[in-house]
């Protein structure tokens, strides 16, 4: 092994270390070094959404994001995102009431975004949310039941 | 952690019975990232497989230097075709006995762009990357057979099986007043499911487990046991969540091949996960395709024949027919028809199923004909369908099982206000935008099968059902619990569905819209057998609170058994259970005939030999709809948006309307996609797919999507399947492009009649 | 991806030191960097990060124009409340380009650093002929797939599009990259492919873009950029246009006008040709119709590109009128 490096992560509130080499992504590192796999792989080049976390509170793609480079900042994902006594995110409850999903393989990555999304003041209308969640692919066909979730969520945010 | 969830059943009557809106109940495991995929399971010792695939599309690898790739940090072995060892052939999905030769994975004579020429395995996953990089491949180059309009392609091999005719067509052509002829064409199209095809593989002994997302479980365990020469037995292929398929991942492929191979040699599990641009080449998308539909029609756009031929494309030494007549030849009524199909040979990877195949390309190529037929006849396009309407299968001459088609014009008509529809193309605009309003029908048959399942009533009261069947979001999951649920009596949250384990009851191929037909007989057959036992243990044990009670029979609700006649005591499934000394009731269920052999079971769930004829007895069984779309095709631009959709459609019951709706939206949605976006593009001179990315491959993102409303028209169909459900999953995206092209029509007069419809060609 | 060092840079003078190395590649939002690592095409020896660098992401706007932080991200920009109002065809291109996440993570430093999209230059191994990517190889879009292709300033040896948006309207206003004390024009910063396609953009090794200013004018307020594309989001322009205009106290007669190319053109292309055509004249839909034609002067086709010859003058057509009716 060559290159290896440790780095220092705080994923959904907890400190993790880790030896990889610095080429690691931190899809990759969530996945194979950290068994967070909640977070998505469906293209590995930026193009599809799937890995969409958090990084200071922003949403970014975790499959074009370095691990080391994310050191020192605050990564959340799907799993970290209901509170811990279990209760949902208000987006994940709404997902669920509006069947927001099929298959699931996107959706981490379309919560995710979602709660940034309305955090962003980007759910104003549902033309806003398509055009803001436009980045998150969904294969299955879910789009207008995220649109109704999203909606729905942001209202309840808001209230 | 636990998952505080509210249960949303049937908003009006508060159950959760089949029928019902219950919410999935794998949504909480989606929504939480808890649900994990089957190369998501963290294993001690992985080890990481990474594909390099040909660059030509034709020829023979003449050497690959993999001295550098072997040398490269963390490197564990490079498989190449000079050293991998060899598989048995396993026999195809029909069950045909395979030539008894050997099956390499990779290849040394390259028949396509992207096959697969070696693999590397290293510790980590970026190292498997890197080193792959590495590896030298030379080749010796011959010329491609590009794709269908290949100068060397040739007209195809005729396919006989696909041969429909009746009357004399040709002479009544000829005969007819009104006649229309064109050539309709769909090109490359790719399941692109957002998961992609991956696998783990780890032996123990002569004992393979598989980890990788399936469509049919059984079919692939099959498949691997045959290709290792090792019992079916000892195969287990696990896929508890698939991030789907659409067709794409019902087959072993040689990419699993591989990492059984690399598995077995190293004695260490192995992933190995396509890349997102290997997935245009390691496995088939939908073929290309050509049609042409003529008709012939009296003045008033009575057709009184049509003529039909079409050309798909296969792979050089692999068979894919994507049958297009199949909508040609039952949509309307027609005293002669005649249709042909022929299969020619490209330089491609062999294509295979997505969604709705053959229905879908061939009700472009009739949707949009006789679309052209009521302009040419100067009638409503919704107008000349009734006309033409068939009132039985026009082919099978049966009665059909149920067709609600004219219920879905009607109601789709209603709901979309086709009545203030201007007739003349052109004449709905606003300001930039064109406006026009199509029509389209679309069907797709009732594939049935025989199924088996799994049911359990434990000691609690909870009741678990389980099959080797998967869900890959049709909501499997969901259904099964709502049937077990209403058979026994129990509420659903008490019932855990488990499946995708081929250790479980056997399941056939979850493919051509069949598995909730199929699963939910079974699901039916096992719990009434288990509730029977649980109802005869009440009635008959001594121990029993209802011994002395001398009933017939009694009823089970909400979990709680009383008499029908509200005498006697009420006792919980549980507390029965416990007074009578039993800690679980078991019934295994299958709808198979009672005196099947071992052999038939074994052929019905790895085969699809035994799947039964939509046409089999007296009836002809499909499931229908109809589309009514508008577009906004700019008239400078040619851009083209869906901007309202409104689908009617007939499949029968529906177990869940929520998941169903969900299920059609997402095959119109596709539709979409397929009808202005979606085109794999083939560099001519390599025989190559440049377009192999979801950057360049587009698919609808949420912005391309209106909102869509779905209205149901369906009655039960009791010739269909137990509970009276047709088939949801791929009926919907079937006359979806035909619909938006002859909305496109509508709004510039200009007629496409080649996918996907893109902005060069209107502007 | 190859294997690599990583170091942060723990300033401006590191980073251009650290950068100045052989094989070194500056690293911020890394959405192209990290991406074309991954295809090979970029093969760095050593990453310097300099995403954690402070101060680099301030936005100040005022009467005399906007100086923009190289690191401040594409979607604050997009945003934010003075660049809409006093440039929105900057906020417009932002907001319409790639995809929200993407926007989150590429700065505009690194935006301008975008390269091309070309399937040739991005897949080494099935098509080694590429002169951006191996200079002298050849170029393996000419005779391929080219519906993606430019049609203004290619060469023999490249045709591949510039595949950005904010350079676009960048290009429009005249705006100027900063590489610390050396300023030069956005416009001068990219490069024509001519024989040398593998130097796109005036900047040296261990040269740093620090920021990106633009001048405010009253065409520059009274702007919109407008992108055609097949899918209607998350897609590059099949043909897009930056244009602002500026009347005579007339309201009719154009005193000023500003348009520029995306997603014809081997870099952001500035059509001077039609502001040169339209100044002076009364804004009506013919004469602009008329005018906008002269935007694709000189554009070569390769076949599948030839729509973009009739799509791109009635994009920058279209956008002009919609600045007109605003009036």
């Amino acid at each position: 092994m060559t290159n290896q490096t440790t780095i220092h992560l705080t994923i959904n509130g907890h400190q993790h270390e880790l030896e990889i080499e610095p080429r690691v992504t931190l899809l990759d590192a969530l996945r194979d070094h950290l068994g967070l796999t909640g977070t998505k792989k469906g293209c590995d080049q930026g193009q599809c959404g799937a890995c969409t976390v958090h990084v200071d509170g922003q949403r970014v793609l975790a499959c074009l994001t370095l691990a080391a480079q994310v050191e020192g900042r605050a990564v959340t994902t799907i799993e970290g995102l209901a509170e811990a006594d279990g209760t949902l995110h208000a987006v994940q409850a709404a997902f669920l009431e509006q069947d927001a999903f099929q298959c699931g393989y996107c959706t981490p990555g379309q919560i995710m975004s979602a709660v940034a999304c309305i955090r962003e003041g980007h759910a104003g209308s549902d033309d806003e949310i398509r055009e803001y969640m436009a980045g998150n692919l969904c294969r299955c066909g879910a789009y207008p039941h995220i649109v109704a979730a999203v909606r729905q969520a942001a209202t309840e945010v808001a209230s | 952690m636990t998952v505080h969830i509210t249960r949303h059943g049937d908003a009006s009557d508060g159950t959760e019975a089949v029928g019902s809106r219950l919410s999935r109940v794998d949504g909480p495991a989606k929504i939480t990232g808890a649900a994990k995929y089957a190369v998501e399971q963290q294993l001690d010792g992985l080890a990481y497989a990474v594909l390099i695939e040909s660059t030509i599309a034709a020829g023979k690898v003449r050497s690959i230097d993999t001295e550098a790739a072997e040398a490269a940090p963390g490197v564990l072995t490079v498989l190449t075709p000079d050293n991998i060892p060899p598989l048995k052939t396993a026999s195809d999905w029909l069950g045909t006995p395979p030539p008894d030769a050997p099956y390499c994975p990779l290849a040394r004579e390259i028949t396509f762009s992207g096959q697969h020429v070696a693999a590397v395995v290293a510790e980590t996953f970026e190292q498997a990357v890197a080193a792959a990089a590495l590896a030298q491949v030379s080749y010796d180059e011959v010329p491609a057979i590009v794709d269908l309009s290949d100068g060397n392609a040739g007209d195809g091999i005729p396919i006989d099986a696909m041969t429909k005719a009746w009357g004399d067509a040709e002479a009544a052509f000829a005969a007819a007043p009104v006649r229309i002829c064109a050539a309709y064409n769909t090109p490359r199209e790719y399941q692109a499911p957002m998961e992609p095809h991956g696998l783990i593989a780890r032996w123990q002994g002569d004992q393979l487990t598989v980890w990788e997302p399936s469509q049919w479980l059984d079919g692939m365990a099959r498949t691997y046991a045959e290709w290792f020469g090792v019992p079916f037995e000892n195969v287990r292929l696990v896929s508890p969540y698939i991030g789907g398929g659409f067709g794409s991942k019902a087959l072993a492929l040689g990419h699993g091949a591989v990492a059984a191979i690399a598995a077995r040699m190293l004695d260490r599990p192995v992933r190995l996960v396509m890349t997102r641009p290997q997935t245009f080449t390691g496995y088939g998308g939908r073929a290309a395709t050509r049609q042409t539909v003529t008709i012939g029609a009296d003045a008033d756009g009575i057709i009184q024949s049509i003529v039909h031929r079409g050309v798909n494309e296969t792979s050089i030494d692999g068979m894919w027919v994507e049958p297009l007549g199949s909508t040609t030849s039952i949509m309307y009524a027609t005293p002669n028809f005649s249709s042909r199909q022929n299969v020619v040979r490209v330089n491609s990877v062999v294509p295979g199923a997505m969604r709705a195949p053959g229905e879908n390309p061939s009700a472009f190529g009739i949707e949009s004909a006789i679309d052209e037929l009521a302009y040419e006849v100067g009638v409503d396009p919704l107008e000349i369908r009734l006309r033409n309407y068939a009132e039985q299968d026009p082919h099978a001459k049966k009665a059909w099982s149920t067709r609600q088609l004219r219920e879905a014009y009607a109601a789709g008509a209603e709901r979309f206000g086709w009545s203030k529809r201007s007739p003349k193309p052109r004449s709905m605009r606003d300001g930039n935008q064109l406006i026009g309003w199509g029509v389209a029908a679309g069907t797709y048959p009732v594939r049935r099968a025989y199924g088996e399942a799994m049911v359990r009533i434990l000691a609690d009261g909870s009741v678990e059902v389980e099959s080797s069947s998967i869900d890959m979001g049709q909501g499997t999951y969901t259904i099964l619990a709502q049937t077990a649920a209403e058979t026994l009596g129990v509420p659903a949250d008490n019932v855990v569905v488990k499946l995708g384990d081929s250790r479980f009851a056997r399941a056939g191929v979850t493919g051509g819209s069949r598995l909730a037909g199929v699963m939910t007989g079974a699901v039916h057959k096992a719990a009434s057998a288990a509730l029977d036992e649980l109802v005869g243990l009440a009635i008959s044990d001594p121990r029993s609170p209802f011994h002395a009670l001398q009933a017939n029979t009694l009823v089970v609700t909400n979990g709680r058994i009383t008499s029908p006649r509200g005498e006697g005591p009420e006792v919980s499934i549980a507390e029965l259970l416990a007074s009578v000394g039993r800690d679980r009731i078991e019934a295994k269920g299958d709808t198979m005939p009672a005196n099947s052999t071992a052999e038939e079971r074994y052929k019905n769930y790895t085969t699809i030999a035994m799947a039964l004829p939509h046409t089999e007895g007296d009836y002809s069984r499909y499931s229908w709809c109809a589309h009514f779309i508008e577009v906004r095709v700019d008239e400078d631009f040619g851009t083209v948006r869906v901007s309202r959709v409104v689908s009617a459609l007939d499949s029968g019951r529906l177990y869940n309307p929520k998941l169903a709706e969900s299920q059609w939206k997402g095959g119109i949605i596709m539709g979409i996609g397929q009808a202005l976006l979606e085109e794999g593009i083939v560099d001519r001179r390599h025989g190559r797919i440049v377009n192999n990315n979801l950057a360049d491959y587009l698919v609808p993102t949420n912005a391309d999507i209106p909102d869509i409303e779905v209205i149901s028209v369906g009655i039960p169909d009791p010739h269909s399947s137990v509970l009276g459900g047709k088939g949801v999953g791929e009926l919907a995206i079937v006359g979806v492009a035909p619909a938006i092209a002859n909305a496109v029509f509508h709004a510039t007069g200009k007629r496409i009649r080649d996918l996907p419809i893109t902005l060069e060609k209107l502007i | 991806m190859r294997d690599f060092s990583y170091l942060r840079a723990g300033s401006v003078d590191a980073a251009r030191q650290a950068s100045a190395l052989p094989g070194a590649m500056l690293l911020a939002g890394g959405t192209t960097l990290i991406d074309l690592a991954k295809c090979g095409v970029a093969e760095p020896d050593t990453l310097v990060d300099i995403t954690h660098l402070k101060g680099l992401d301030a936005i100040t706007v005022d009467d005399r124009g906007a100086t923009i932080g190289a690191l401040a991200k594409m979607s604050s920009i997009a945003d934010h409340a003075d660049i809409k109002s006093r440039f929105p065809a900057v906020s417009e291109a932002l907001w319409q380009a790639a995809s929200a996440q993407i926007r989150n993570m590429a700065t505009i430093g690194g935006n301008l650093m975008q390269r091309t999209r070309c399937p040739y230059f991005r897949d080494r191994e099935n098509f080694p002929a590429c002169n951006k990517r191996t200079p002298g190889s050849g170029c393996s879009a000419i005779g391929g797939v080219t519906r993606g292709h430019a049609v203004l300033g290619t060469s023999e040896a490249c045709i591949a599009t510039y595949p950005g948006d904010l350079a676009v309207a960048l290009v429009a206003f005249d705006a100027i990259v900063h590489l610390g004390d050396r300023q030069v024009q956005v416009e001068d910063f990219f490069l024509l492919p001519g024989t040398t396609p593998d130097k796109e953009h005036a900047i040296q090794q261990g040269e740093v873009i620090t920021a990106i200013s633009i001048p405010g004018t009253p065409a520059a307020r009274r702007s919109t950029y407008l992108k055609v594309r097949d899918r209607q989001s998350y897609e590059f322009a099949a043909a897009s246009a930056a244009v602002g205009i500026e009347f005579e106290a007339d309201g009719r007669t154009i005193r000023d006008l500003r348009v520029a190319l995306g997603g014809v053109a081997t870099k952001p292309w500035r059509a001077r040709a039609v502001e040169a055509a339209l100044k002076g004249k009364v804004l009506e839909a013919d004469v602009v119709r008329r005018a906008s034609l002269l935007a694709m002067e000189g554009a070569v086709d390769h076949g599948a590109n030839h729509y973009k010859i009739e799509l791109a003058p009635r994009v920058v057509a279209r956008a002009i009128l919609k600045m007109g009716e605003t009036a």
